[in-house]
């Protein structure tokens, strides 16, 4: 998500940009952008509205990378980050005017039946979101065989906080008796034009006692939008998607719908796994294969978007968290057993979340002795130090802030012309 | 095994018995005791002759023959003997009991807990219980009661008005991945930390330690004992240092006080305690002892009760079998796999694709757990089937089995929720001992899903 998004602000900026690595992780979206909704702590702090939770954030936590940004700027680069989506046929349905309380969380029905606080949601979940906060009719419809994701489940937990929610289970035209589906080939099936309607008149029959009716995601992959347009005019009631458990068809759209207008756009994207990075005098010089070819690639400006364990961007060596490009310091807990609470859902938060990298105001990741550890490296999104995206449902917004506000420094400071 | 002579010769006897009667249960894999270089030659020396004189075989094995036979072993053996043992599938032992003891007319109340005893003159009219589940209250009448509570006799016995002082020694013992030998390995050296690796199905079980505690309520193993018991462990064999593990626990053993001894000098034998010498008149405790002498402690301490009930029909505990029953059928590691690879159902979805455990398997479950009176939660079909305990440690396969047991109506309202994170909290706390390296990444993507996306943590 950082990589992408700070892939969008310098290709806005006018800066010459090379994307390079796996966005392998973006398969786990839910497909919405979080801000911020949450204070981790013994008492946990939820705020309806991420601003106002931000502010109180940085006073407890000085060094979250959200104390690094202003208002202004996270406006301005959620705005970018959307306008671009949009272009690439992703809609979001966030804030309609920019005033600070049009900002408010929406909520967002999960797989597990509970609610997820977000800031900014696909046009896919409009419907839900605004289902939860009007207490309308909602009819959750799952698919026979579809694992993890149970209807009922959904619909009972629903109840019991007291919303107007049923779950039914349908079989899947063509695949009715099949024991394991998944949601990527669903979606792909749905693309015929034949297999939708088909299914469209199994829901049929469960849309009498409802105002809209919400599905797996798993309507499409490309001609998500209009699918849904379809099903919606036969049935005569909004749909909504509720995101999946992983390989999600959420984030599986928004990693295609970017790839493929960046790739219109020229930017040179290379999936691959880079594990050294040499620093010249001008330049980071690395080099990247591709089939039987292998390029050199020499930036000026490197941003470390590489996430955290999963996206290898941090690891472990003798029982102490390392960066692995350029082993930079890494804020941490003083030892292993600092790592972890005992309890799983500790509604502090894991310390180990918040172990990563300090960096300046400018989002340059700090040296052994405390000043920048190089003038023209940056650091974005989840391996950044003191935050916990999990637990404050932040992620997609410390990755896009971070981003933008290192490419404005790169911007700045970089002279007319081709560059980076 | 050489400082409890009496110990040691019950403990042969009735593996001897149990072999015999519960074939199902146990694996007759032999052991070896091996030393490595640095053990003491003195102990080595005296060895056999120990054995011996409690009547166990032991044979001394050539040292490049054992390696043949258990590549894991440390090169650096001095010495290793074969002794007989075998090892018990304890899941399936307790829940083939438990059928018997019901099909003799048992009842078994799940989840019920003793609060308080009801008592006229020295003799208890009723045990006042509660469904921890529902918080129902409710009274057992009974003419004898048995107090058979592991680790927690003192408190029980305590509520009757009787006293046994214990003390509690935590063990904690980590599973690995693989099967690491075919024969159970014992470091031959005076009862120590990390000194046996056994085998179980498809798994090893490394231990144990032993740590005095004083609080029964939070009992699990340390990262420091884990990283204690792996480093001992690799000593004498070397691969435990790198193999990967799925899972540390931790037990407690109940240890009688007598005298002044403590730790591991307490005797591990068994305690059966009258109470009427104490004012109780209907209560015996039966506590400590091990495993493989359940059934003769069981023996002794129904003996007792079925005096004072003037009943003279004979134990038959150690001449009938103990007949397989369908409670222990989904427990056995590798079973499932093979009945799904035999069998393949396509319509049957797999719930748990780690362990392979499909739709059918869990409602076979669920209805005897239902048959025995009580509906089923996660934990308890966790803990009659391999659901969670493979790789994803029920990130997955929780919620797919809440889903289910829904539409199978065995669950309402928002149960789901809160019986996934007790699933998931159990799995943790065997896996958060193991947190070293790439298992940050396992934690990473549990969390992105059911904190990130589901606010399991902080949903209300």
């Amino acid at each position: 998500m950082a990589g992408m998004a700070a892939s969008i602000f310098a290709r806005n900026r006018g800066i010459s940009t090379v994307q390079v690595g796996q966005v392998s992780e973006i398969g786990f979206s839910s497909g919405c952008l979080d801000l911020f909704s949450i204070i981790p702590g013994r008492q946990p702090a939820v705020f309806g509205n991420p601003f106002d939770g931000m502010d109180a954030l940085v006073k407890k936590m000085p060094c979250h990378p959200y104390s690094k940004v202003t208002h202004a700027q996270i406006r301005r680069a959620f705005a970018q980050f959307t306008e671009f989506m949009g272009s690439a046929g992703i809609f979001f349905h966030g804030p309609e005017k920019d005033c600070r309380q049009a900002w408010n969380n929406q909520h967002i029905i999960t797989p597990a039946g509970t609610l997820k606080p977000t800031c900014q949601v696909p046009a896919a979940m409009k419907a839900g979101a605004q289902a939860i906060a009007g207490n309308q009719r909602i009819g959750i419809i799952g698919i026979k065989g579809l694992k993890g994701f149970g209807a009922l489940q959904m619909a009972k937990t629903l109840q019991s906080k007291g919303f107007q929610v049923t779950g039914n289970t349908v079989a899947f035209p063509g695949r009715e008796t099949a024991g394991d589906l998944m949601c990527e080939r669903l979606a792909w099936d749905l693309e015929t034009p034949k297999v939708l309607q088909q299914f469209i008149q199994r829901v049929k029959p469960h849309v009498q006692q409802v105002d809209v009716l919400g599905l797996p995601a798993v309507l499409g992959i490309y001609r998500f939008e209009q699918l849904r347009r379809t099903m919606e005019h036969t049935l005569g009631r909004p749909v909504f998607e509720i995101p999946t458990l992983s390989p999600s068809v959420t984030g599986i759209r928004l990693k295609e719908a970017y790839l493929e207008k960046m790739t219109g756009l020229d930017l040179l994207h290379f999936p691959v796994t880079v594990s050294e990075i040499v620093q010249n005098k001008n330049a980071f010089v690395f080099s990247v294969t591709q089939g039987m070819e292998s390029r050199k690639i020499m930036a000026k400006n490197l941003i470390l978007a590489t996430g955290r364990f999963m996206g290898k961007g941090l690891g472990v060596a003798d029982e102490q968290i390392k960066e692995m490009l350029f082993d930079l310091p890494v804020v941490q807990p003083e030892n292993r057993s600092g790592w972890l609470c005992h309890d799983f859902f500790d509604p502090a938060g894991h310390p180990v979340n918040r172990a990563g990298i300090e960096t300046d105001d400018s989002f340059r990741p700090l040296g052994a002795t405390g000043s920048v550890f190089h003038p023209r490296l940056y650091a974005a999104g989840s391996i950044l130090a003191h935050q916990d995206w999990k637990r404050e449902k932040s992620g997609a917004g410390i990755s896009i802030v971070s981003a933008f506000k290192a490419v404005s420094h790169i911007a700045e400071n970089t002279p007319a012309g081709p560059a980076a | 095994m050489l400082k409890d002579s009496e110990t040691a010769v019950e403990c042969r006897r009735e593996s001897e018995l149990l072999k015999r009667l519960a074939p199902q249960c146990i694996e007759d894999t032999g052991g070896l005791f091996v030393a490595v270089a640095k053990d003491d030659d003195h102990y080595v020396a005296r060895f056999p002759g120990l054995c011996h004189r409690h009547g166990i075989t032991c044979t001394p094995v050539d040292i490049a023959d054992a390696r043949h036979k258990e590549p894991c072993l440390a090169p650096d053996l001095k010495a290793v003997f074969h002794v007989p043992d075998a090892v018990v599938d304890p899941f399936r032992l307790s829940l083939d009991n438990a059928a018997d003891a019901q099909k003799h007319g048992a009842r078994i109340l799940r989840n019920t807990r003793v609060t308080q005893f009801v008592s006229h003159n020295g003799t208890l009219s009723a045990a006042r219980v509660q469904d921890t589940r529902t918080g129902k209250i409710f009274l057992i009448e009974a003419l004898q009661y048995i107090n058979a509570t592991g680790a927690w006799a003192d408190k029980v016995a305590a509520m009757a008005g009787a006293h046994i002082p214990m003390l509690y020694s935590k063990g904690s013992l980590v599973i690995t991945q693989r099967r690491i030998s075919s024969r159970v390995i014992n470091r031959l050296r005076p009862a120590s930390d990390a000194d046996i690796l056994v085998p179980g199905g498809t798994v090893s079980i490394i231990g144990t330690t032993s740590l005095e505690i004083k609080n029964l309520d939070d009992i699990r193993p340390t990262m420091e004992e884990v990283s204690f018991i792996i480093q001992q462990g690799s000593v004498m064999v070397p691969e435990l240092a790198f193999t990967r593990y799925i899972r540390a626990y931790a037990g407690v053993r109940p240890l009688v006080k007598n005298g002044q001894a403590r730790g591991r000098t307490i005797s591990r034998n068994y305690t059966l305690r009258d109470h009427a010498a104490e004012g109780v008149k209907n209560l015996v405790t039966i506590t400590g002892g091990k495993l493989t002498t359940y059934r003769l402690m069981a023996e002794k301490t129904v003996d007792i009760v079925a005096g004072r009930l003037k009943i003279a029909v004979p134990c038959l505990t150690a001449v009938l079998p103990l007949p397989p029953g369908k409670k222990g059928e989904w427990t056995e590691p590798g079973k499932s796999p093979r009945v799904w690879a035999a069998h393949p159902r396509p319509k049957d979805t797999l719930i748990c694709e780690c362990e392979m455990v499909s739709e059918s398997m869990v409602d076979d479950i669920v209805d005897t757990l239902c048959a025995e009176g009580s509906p089923p939660t996660l934990e308890e079909v966790g803990r009659r089937s391999r659901i969670g305990k493979g790789p994803c440690q029920g990130t997955f396969c929780s919620f797919r089995l809440a889903a289910h047991l829904y539409r199978t109506g065995n669950l309402e309202g928002d149960q789901g929720v809160s019986q996934v994170k007790g699933f998931v909290n159990e799995r943790w706390k065997g896996f958060m001992p193991l947190v070293r390296d790439r298992e940050l990444m396992r934690l990473e993507m549990q969390e992105a899903f059911l904190c990130g996306l589901f606010n399991m943590e902080a949903d209300r």
